[in-house]
């Protein structure tokens, strides 16, 4: 059955693409224009250019390891995070009737109940020499002394990020799974399908766009994320927002401004093939009958 | 550079909430009946004299500036500038802080820097008579004069050094345990490269005799000098965590998570609190000295307001306000007239507990100083040296 739609007035889309517009890209095209600019000593800002000096400046002092670093880091939280939000999401959705589904749905969100310097700050708490697991290691015996690595390195960082952002992976596959047509399942059983059978086959492949929206989510939050690092990395730990601040400080802007650039332009094009390879536009499409 | 923001208590947080929603109560009390009895154009009057006070958080009193501007004459109007000079920079030169702020309070180094842009306007110490109360050595902090002209006043002083736990290490008396292979993963330096590379620098000047001049302002080679040294500590794992902030620094000393650390004294009082023994150490190498330095706006000039921003500065080294921040942070206005006030007012102040303070700030200041400087003449180079050691 085919439904009509309303026309598409446009003066309606208007107000709504120049909210857009001005909200969004007008601020980035400023950033990559100004990222060609120079800095001018003199009025301790930047002027009018054509220079790569803010680009050059990427490849000095080890500036790119830490865009590398952190889209490593990036990807790897978005993983672990959809590793553990769809078998939450599923739960939620196949498994608990609907009062425990918006029970646990609340508990989901628990973690916005503080900001994220609480969130990254309590979890040395429980990793540190002092804190909760070393404790009770050493209380049941399996070690004699408490674990260092389990604070102020990159483990404690990734458990921070994944803490951090984990509801970021779990609503977009919740949403892609309500999307799911109950009928496909109970069809898939009725022909003998098992449980993994009808994972890999129907559910997986339904719920695909939710799988990318939430990795998408995670991922750039995580690239422009600073507080788990700063609070749970070793000495010296860098993100790319950190190493964002440090430049503006000294105001180095144009420098600032390239690796904004760099950064956007990554993210950009990781939406662009997500959407051509997973369908990302389809989960915000109205199927309405 | 050094963040000495106050530190964060929820319970303290709650009572302020509730003390100035009390004042509101009280202050909107008064206005309806200060209006009722024709005195509208006398509070006009008064509030005309006041003046936008942008300082980091260290400077502010929070309640106690009512009480101030009852003894200065001067009502300020404080604003958090978050104390990272890189945007306060900026904002003054390319941005709309000198329309809305008549006085920085900012760390001490920039103010050449500002001058140079034209941001700031020096001033006229004949204007403020409780500058001659200032201690000498205060006085003749560096980078407060710019081409014979006085563009900062220390407003608030105080030096750093060793954070350390004498009951683990004994007694530390040089930034030698910092680096010691001993303490591997035992110690930790703050995030910031202003005062990690000063420490470093007054260590490797001091202890092991390099040519450096003036840690405070480090060559190109001299800056290279030290960076490379502490890279090499870095990748060795010296270093448990660089800290950044008040409630990392206090968490990682009551929780054991170092032994010794550069960092502020208020952290050796809060680790006392919490029952631990933690000293300050008086390293033989010297300290870091510092000061948040009052500086006057180009705008207050041009809107007219600079004489009230003189008799505001005025204020500030009256004795009320010394008191005030000693008490409350255990900071120090470099004037004699803090002992004064306390005198006068000891039902207010202990007066012994404001002479202690004074001379134990004066003890550290009759040795050797070196000054922190948030604005060294190669600033970037040191951002640059800092990417290469978080990379290391």
């Amino acid at each position: 059955m085919t439904g009509s739609r309303l026309p598409i007035s446009p003066v309606l889309i208007t107000p709504p693409l120049l909210v857009i517009l001005a909200l969004g890209l007008a601020p980035l095209t400023i950033v990559v224009v100004w990222s060609f600019w120079s800095w001018d000593p003199s009025t301790y800002w930047i002027k009018p250019d054509l220079s790569l000096t803010g680009y050059a400046g990427i490849l000095e002092a080890g500036r790119w390891t830490v865009i590398i670093s952190t889209l490593v880091k990036a990807f790897g939280t978005a993983l672990l995070c959809l590793l553990i939000a769809y078998p939450t999401a599923y739960a939620v959705h196949f498994l608990a009737g609907k009062r425990l589904s918006i029970l646990l749905l609340a508990l989901i969100t628990i973690p916005f109940f503080t900001s994220y310097l609480i969130r990254s700050f309590s979890w040395r708490l429980v990793l540190g020499r002092t804190g909760v697991l070393n404790t009770w290691l050493q209380d049941l015996g399996i070690i004699g002394a408490p674990l260092d690595w389990l604070l102020f390195s990159n483990f404690a960082v990734v458990v921070g990020l994944v803490a951090s952002h984990l509801p970021f992976a779990t609503f977009p596959l919740l949403l892609s799974m309500r999307r799911v047509d109950p009928t496909f399942l109970a069809a898939a059983q009725d022909l003998g399908a098992g449980f993994w059978k009808s994972l890999t086959s129907i559910l997986l492949p339904l719920t695909m766009s939710g799988i990318f929206a939430g990795f998408l989510f995670v991922f750039v939050m995580v690239v422009g994320s600073s507080t788990e690092v700063q609070m749970l990395g070793g000495a010296g730990a860098s993100i790319v927002s950190v190493m964002i601040n440090d430049v503006m400080r000294v105001a180095n802007y144009p420098l600032a401004f390239a690796i904004s650039t760099i950064v956007l332009i990554v993210i950009f094009g990781l939406v662009l093939i997500g959407n051509r390879v997973f369908g990302l536009a389809s989960l915000f499409e109205d199927q309405s009958p | 550079m050094t963040k000495h923001s106050r530190p964060f208590s929820p319970r303290a947080h709650s009572n302020v909430q509730r003390r100035d929603f009390l004042k509101l109560m009280g202050a909107g009390g008064i206005a309806l009946s200060a209006g009722g009895l024709g005195f509208a154009s006398r509070l006009a009057a008064q509030d005309a004299a006041t003046v936008a006070f942008w300082a980091t958080a260290t400077l502010d009193i929070g309640d106690k500036w009512p009480e101030f501007a009852k003894q200065a004459g001067v009502t300020p109007e404080f604003t958090d500038n978050g104390n990272d000079l890189g945007p306060v920079i900026a904002r003054l030169a390319a941005g709309n802080a000198n329309d809305l702020f008549d006085i920085g309070g900012f760390q001490g180094g920039a103010e050449k820097e500002l001058a140079r842009q034209g941001v700031i306007i020096p001033w006229d110490t004949a204007k403020i008579p409780n500058y001659e109360s200032l201690w000498q050595w205060a006085k003749d902090i560096p980078y407060l004069k710019h081409d014979g002209k006085q563009y900062g006043i220390p407003a608030v002083v105080n030096a750093d050094s060793i954070i350390y736990r004498p009951d683990k290490l004994g007694k530390i008396d040089s930034y030698g345990a910092i680096f010691d292979p001993k303490l591997k993963g035992r110690v930790a330096m703050e995030d910031a490269w202003i005062n990690s590379a000063i420490f470093t620098a007054m260590y490797l000047k001091e202890s092991e005799n390099q040519p450096i001049a003036d840690p405070g302002n480090l060559s190109e080679s001299e800056l290279g000098l030290v960076m490379e040294f502490l890279i090499k500590h870095k990748s060795d794992g010296q270093f448990r965590t660089f800290w950044n902030g008040w409630e990392q620094g206090v968490q990682l000393v009551a929780d054991q998570e170092v032994d010794a650390m550069t960092g502020w004294e208020p952290i050796v009082y809060e680790g006392r609190k919490r029952g631990l023994q933690v000293e300050y150490a008086a390293p033989v190498e010297g300290y870091e000295g510092w000061g948040n330095n009052m500086v006057l706006l180009k705008g207050a000039g041009d809107r007219g307001v600079a004489d009230t921003a003189h008799k505001f500065v005025d204020g500030l080294l009256g004795g009320f306000y010394g008191c005030e921040l000693g008490q409350a942070r255990g900071y120090l206005v470099p004037t004699d007239n803090n002992g004064v006030y306390a005198k006068a007012h000891p039902d207010e102040y202990k007066p012994g507990e404001v002479e202690k303070l004074a001379e134990h700030v004066k003890a550290k200041f009759a040795g050797k100083i070196y000054w922190q400087n948030a604005r060294p003449d190669n600033f970037q180079l040191y951002e640059e040296w800092w990417q290469k050691l978080r990379n290391a």
